[in-house]
């Protein structure tokens, strides 16, 4: 059974690869944006490239977790999963993982090359990648709630990202100590276990959540 | 098997929706809702399955109400609204497989009986062919052959006429005679009337 939920999730993304190309895009869009606002200072460029990854990477996980329950809402796929007699439980911890595996991991993939781009030192980009490694699954797990909880309501394109950025602030605090530390040369394993306590604290209640939260906004 | 709904009444925005709903049905009968548009019959169907909850009265299924937390009214329960409930993006055979995820009396790697269930529906030549492509009434008898798949007992259809051909109308009601015979609840809202087909046949009118 989980073999055939697995395989329709990547059924599901494969038939849409812009859902996987268009957020890749736009990373990059955003990032390069950047360098010609601010000007070519490079000073000023090696101590915020860091909080603009990962503002980008926050822009794009709200993006793809933005309209997450909208076409099953809209195609009631919302009702059978709450008159179902098995538990979607399961159903919807593989959705907000193959969301990240889709939407997160070819940016974080990409990350060697944006490291190229703007010249951050290897040690500063695989701290980085390792706080985007774990901080985008806790992002996307939040989008992903906002959106359920936001379902019932018509126009809600801005209504999701003001409930849901609040929430990623443990996450930003903790990702942007991790990184001034390691530029400042001191111990940063400390943040990253914080970041990894998080995500192995949202990832398993998230299921249930959303489903609670499912029903909710349905009966509304 | 037994559903009994006791004066149930629902609000939405301060707005009645329908007040003082009282039915009893047992094994084998078949329940028609029917009024004029506006009336509440989508709302009553969510009710009885719990997507909507009712504001006062209730609802009990074999004595237990279906609001208590010991209630597993869910295993007897199917419900397919006028929303299909079919992704888009997958084919038609491809949704009737995904069903098994939701559904424990599904079988499992049942490909005849997906077969079987799609030419009854005379849906077959359409089994690759996407869901977006499909035309209304091929995506309507696509969602009823769940309850060709399905073995639950109480089947509650909101329309399940609409968008119909006459032969597909005929199908739907040869299939419900089938589960009548066998026991099986059935409520639907419809404006057909079933009467000269069915019997054990239950009206329920319903008013603005």
């Amino acid at each position: 059974m989980i073999k055939n939920l697995i395989k329709k999730e990547l059924i599901l993304y494969f038939r849409n690869l812009n859902n996987v190309f268009l957020p890749l895009i736009f990373f990059f869009l955003i990032i390069s944006i950047f360098p010609l606002v601010l000007g070519p200072d490079k000073l000023l460029f090696d101590n915020i490239i860091p909080g603009v990854i990962w503002i980008t990477a926050i822009l794009t996980t709200l993006l793809s977790s933005n309209n997450f329950f909208r076409d099953d809402y809209n195609n009631g796929v919302i009702e059978m999963y709450l008159t179902s007699s098995t538990g979607v439980e399961l159903i919807l911890f593989l959705r907000i993982i193959a969301c990240w595996l889709f939407t997160c991991l070819p940016i974080i993939l990409f990350m060697p090359l944006v490291s190229l781009l703007f010249d951050i030192s290897f040690e500063d980009s695989f701290v980085i990648l390792i706080t985007l490694l774990m901080g985008t699954p806790i992002l996307i797990s939040i989008g992903i709630f906002g959106s359920a909880l936001t379902l019932g309501l018509a126009r809600n394109n801005i209504l999701t990202p003001i409930i849901v950025i609040p929430f990623y602030i443990p996450v930003l605090i903790f990702s942007a100590s991790a990184i001034d530390s390691v530029s400042l040369g001191l111990p940063y394993d400390m943040q990253l276990f914080i970041l990894m306590a998080l995500l192995f604290l949202i990832l398993p209640i998230m299921p249930y959540l959303l489903k609670y939260t499912l029903e909710l906004s349905i009966n509304n | 098997m037994e559903i009994l709904v006791n004066s149930a009444t629902c609000y939405k925005n301060n707005n009645i929706i329908f007040k003082n709903a009282n039915i009893i049905l047992d094994n084998s009968e078949i329940c028609i809702v029917m009024g004029p548009n506006g009336c509440g019959k989508t709302t009553f169907i969510k009710c009885l399955c719990k997507i909507e909850n009712l504001d006062s009265g209730h609802i009990l299924i074999d004595n237990i109400n279906i609001q208590d937390r010991k209630s597993n009214y869910l295993d007897n329960i199917i419900y397919i609204g006028h929303k299909n409930s079919l992704n888009d993006d997958l084919t038609v055979t491809e949704n009737l497989e995904y069903l098994g995820a939701f559904d424990q009396t599904v079988n499992k790697n049942s490909v005849n009986k997906i077969k079987d269930a799609m030419e009854y529906f005379d849906i077959y030549k359409y089994k690759d062919f996407m869901v977006s492509e499909l035309s209304e009434g091929n995506k309507k008898k696509t969602s009823l052959a769940r309850l060709i798949l399905s073995q639950k007992k109480i089947w509650l259809l909101d329309e399940p006429l609409s968008f119909l051909d006459e032969i597909a109308v005929k199908n739907l009601i040869n299939l419900f005679s089938k589960h009548q015979k066998i026991g099986g609840i059935i409520v639907a809202s419809s404006h057909y009337d079933f009467s000269d087909d069915v019997d054990n046949f239950k009206f329920f009118k319903m008013e603005n």
